[in-house]
């Protein structure tokens, strides 16, 4: 337990929360998108390709644009998924359980296809992790302030940028008109378009921007947190850490800022297993399950004390017809 | 003559349409996602196949040789039992997506038992044993949500899914265990072998095929006509109404899902015992979700489920095949495709629910005589019509995913 290891916590932590505040977005405007692990996973190859795009036919690559490129097609990618959901529950009016996850098993495959037959050709991959050095360009000389430099400073571009997202994200749910008509559509539809609000736009807009944002998180998985290299099992593992992003949101209560916090605590906890010495080799495994666990007792916890402040959206889950009764 | 402003689209609750029509639909929603999942990969395979070859390859892959066939039967069985065991659930409204977990817990229970018995005891205890420990495994790992969900109303879907999770580093923990110099691979186990009903692949093949039939007839007997069956539907249906009604909602809810848990460990039992003989942590095969998907595209009618399950399996082994024929490296190319059919397949049931009038396509229906009340013509888009709409849109779902 030492700075290494928070500072290891808070890198984690970052994927966790652009999962996670993604997700809030899309629950707000009552949309449960159990496609967030799949959208990430697109976002991961997304950015990837981003990335060798920029690359691959420059000589002289510059740490911003591989960075720029590589944010802007994850996004562009987990955008794409989240609008194909957005359409089939939005418009199609389908069920939002199962189309999500149509979408992380669409998006796992396509994940797992397009990077090893697309993106991973020949030299790609020192490519890639040069790319994964340039997310460390953005740290300061965090030497000099000692553990809270190591803590706080020593971070990627990603792990700033999940801390602004939050930040904007809160801000604008809580002291937004947006934001306010916004929750209003997630409470109900019904009498916010009743009001006068466009609910057919504010739906699509948060499902792709809450798409766009969790996508992000797998990028910075594999660029900021793997450093660039690309696992065979990628795809499993960002759909474990989707899930989890998915659960933090109940922990969290919905609330972007506190989302900072809860990213960090299950970040600490799924790194566990790898930071803790002197442990037998067959009790790793049993490490692993902390963070599942202990999102159980949350989830338990939460729904016991059960207070309207801390429950789900009314209208989570239900799609919107304006001509029902 | 004023006429009264329309939207462009409108759209209007069906009512019934009839059944060929509902076929009609699904059968297009299918053919498109096939066509443009050929079109895809024939045009990204260096010219290794063609248009054709690619249902050639597919249908080889699925029915090629004897044993293809069988393997077909066999997984279509599995897939099958664990979508009838979840749609128990989801009758009631009870989002289960523990599927994977149970299905491991099953299977856990199964090679705990091999492990510590064999040898020591014969075959037919160990397969009794057996049984009984895969079946209590994942019925108690589909019972602790459901009382959590009975008594206070605990968010059912994420709690399944993090005991996926547990389940599967549980099953790691054991290989762990069992093998600690090992690669965390377990070797399958000489001991508990389920008998077989002939010889070769058939016989062995059988046995699953035969229990997971007698399961889907049963459990359709028993959503269908007993009066548990009509309790689940109740709860599912309204819980307001179920409470007026007397029935205890805890007690259902429990019972449920101690049935849809019992009947993955079951699935796992056969997953070990017939198949594998040994347990790893992805032995699951993503059956629960898949499952899921089974479940909701076959209307929750365990006959109907048995054809989705068919054409799923059918598609994924063939898409292996194709895989092979074509030059992919990657084999999650047919995850790339069934996800499209499973877009499609959800997509084109807006088009059997929902009516989509076009206005401003001009109709020649005849125009009522002008006398005054004319204002308010109610468009009436033709069936067929609104069928056609039905694959324009969906491709149109398609390019966001290219």
């Amino acid at each position: 337990m030492d700075a290494t290891f928070f500072s290891n916590a808070i890198q984690f932590g970052a994927i966790f929360l652009f999962g996670c505040v993604g997700e809030i977005l899309t629950e707000k405007s009552g949309h449960l998108n159990l496609g967030i692990p799949g959208i990430m996973c697109v976002g991961a190859a997304g950015g990837c390709f981003g990335a060798k795009l920029y690359l691959m036919p420059t000589a002289d690559p510059n740490g911003f644009m591989t960075i720029f490129m590589a944010i802007l097609f994850a996004m562009i990618f987990a955008g794409i998924l989240g609008a194909v959901y957005g359409f089939l529950t939005v418009t199609l009016r389908c069920n939002q359980n199962v189309t999500g996850l149509a979408v992380t098993i669409f998006g796992a495959g396509f994940t797992s296809f397009f990077l090893n037959s697309v993106v991973l050709t020949e030299g790609v991959s020192t490519a890639l992790s040069s790319a994964g050095q340039n997310f460390f360009l953005a740290a300061m000389p965090y030497e000099a302030l000692g553990w809270f430099g190591e803590i706080f400073l020593s971070h990627g571009a990603m792990v700033y940028l999940s801390i602004i997202v939050a930040v904007i994200a809160a801000v604008v749910l809580r002291y937004t008109k947006v934001g306010l008509n916004l929750r209003a559509i997630g409470e109900n539809p019904a009498t916010a378009d009743a009001v006068g609000i466009n609910v057919t736009g504010y739906k699509y807009t948060f499902i792709i921007v809450g798409a766009a944002i969790a996508g992000l998180g797998g990028l910075c998985y594999v660029m900021d947190y793997m450093g660039g290299i690309v696992g065979a099992t990628v795809d499993t593992t960002i759909q474990g850490i989707g899930w989890l992003s998915i659960a933090l949101v109940i922990f969290t209560m919905w609330r972007p800022a506190l989302a900072i916090l809860g990213s960090i605590v299950f970040g600490a906890l799924y790194i566990l297993s790898s930071r803790i010495t002197g442990i037998a080799f067959y009790q790793i495994p049993l490490l692993n399950i902390v963070p599942f666990a202990v999102t159980l007792l949350v989830l338990i916890v939460t729904s016991i004390i059960g207070k309207r402040e801390t429950q789900a959206p009314a209208s989570l889950g239900l799609s919107y017809f304006r001509e029902d009764r | 003559m004023e006429r009264v402003k329309q939207p462009l689209i409108h759209i209007t609750k069906r009512e019934d349409m009839p059944f060929w029509k509902r076929m009609i639909v699904r059968a297009a929603a299918v053919i498109i996602a096939l066509l443009i999942s050929d079109i895809f990969i024939t045009a990204s395979s260096d010219g290794r196949g063609g248009f054709f070859e690619f249902f050639a390859s597919l249908f080889s892959g699925a029915f090629g040789t004897e044993r293809r066939f069988w393997m077909l039967l066999q997984n279509t069985a599995l897939l099958l039992g664990v979508a009838i065991a979840l749609v128990v659930a989801f009758k009631m409204k009870f989002w289960n997506l523990g599927g994977n977990g149970q299905v491991l817990m099953g299977c856990l229970a199964s090679a705990m038992c091999m492990f510590y018995m064999g040898g020591k005891v014969n075959d037919g205890v160990i397969c009794l044993v057996m049984f009984v420990a895969s079946i209590l495994a994942g019925m108690v790992w589909a019972v602790i949500p459901a009382v959590f969900k009975a008594f206070f109303n605990t968010n059912e879907s994420l709690f399944t899914l993090m005991m996926n999770y547990i389940a599967m580093y549980l099953v790691a923990f054991f290989i762990a265990l069992w093998y600690p110099t090992g690669t965390g691979v377990m070797s399958p186990l000489p001991y508990g072998n389920l008998p077989t009903l002939g010889d070769g692949i058939a016989g062995r093949v059988l046995l699953p095929v035969l229990i997971v039939v007698a399961v889907t007839a049963i459990i359709y007997c028993y959503l269908r006509f007993s009066k548990h069956g009509y309790e689940i539907s109740i709860v599912g249906e309204s819980l307001n109404t179920a409470r007026y009604a007397g029935i205890n909602v805890k007690k259902v809810i429990i019972r449920t899902l101690c049935l849809s848990g019992a009947l993955c460990g079951l699935i796992g039992f056969l997953l070990v015992g017939s198949v594998n003989h040994m347990v790893s942590t992805t032995m699951d095969g993503n059956m629960g979700f898949t499952g899921i998907m089974v479940a909701w595209m076959g209307k929750f009618n365990p006959l109907i489920m048995a054809g989705v399950a068919f054409f799923i399996i059918f598609l994924s082994r063939g898409m292996s095949q194709v895989c092979t024929d074509f030059g992919f490296t990657s084999s999650s190319l047919s995850d790339i495709v069934v996800g499209l059919i499973y877009f499609f397949l959800i997509g084109c049931e807006f088009f059997i629910s929902y009516k989509v009038h076009f206005n401003f396509i001009k109709k020649k229906t005849k125009q009522p005589p002008a006398d005054g009340a004319v204002a308010e013509v109610e468009p009436e888009a033709q069936p067929e019509e609104a069928a056609e709409g039905g694959v324009q849109i969906t491709e149109t779902s398609e390019e966001g995913n290219s």
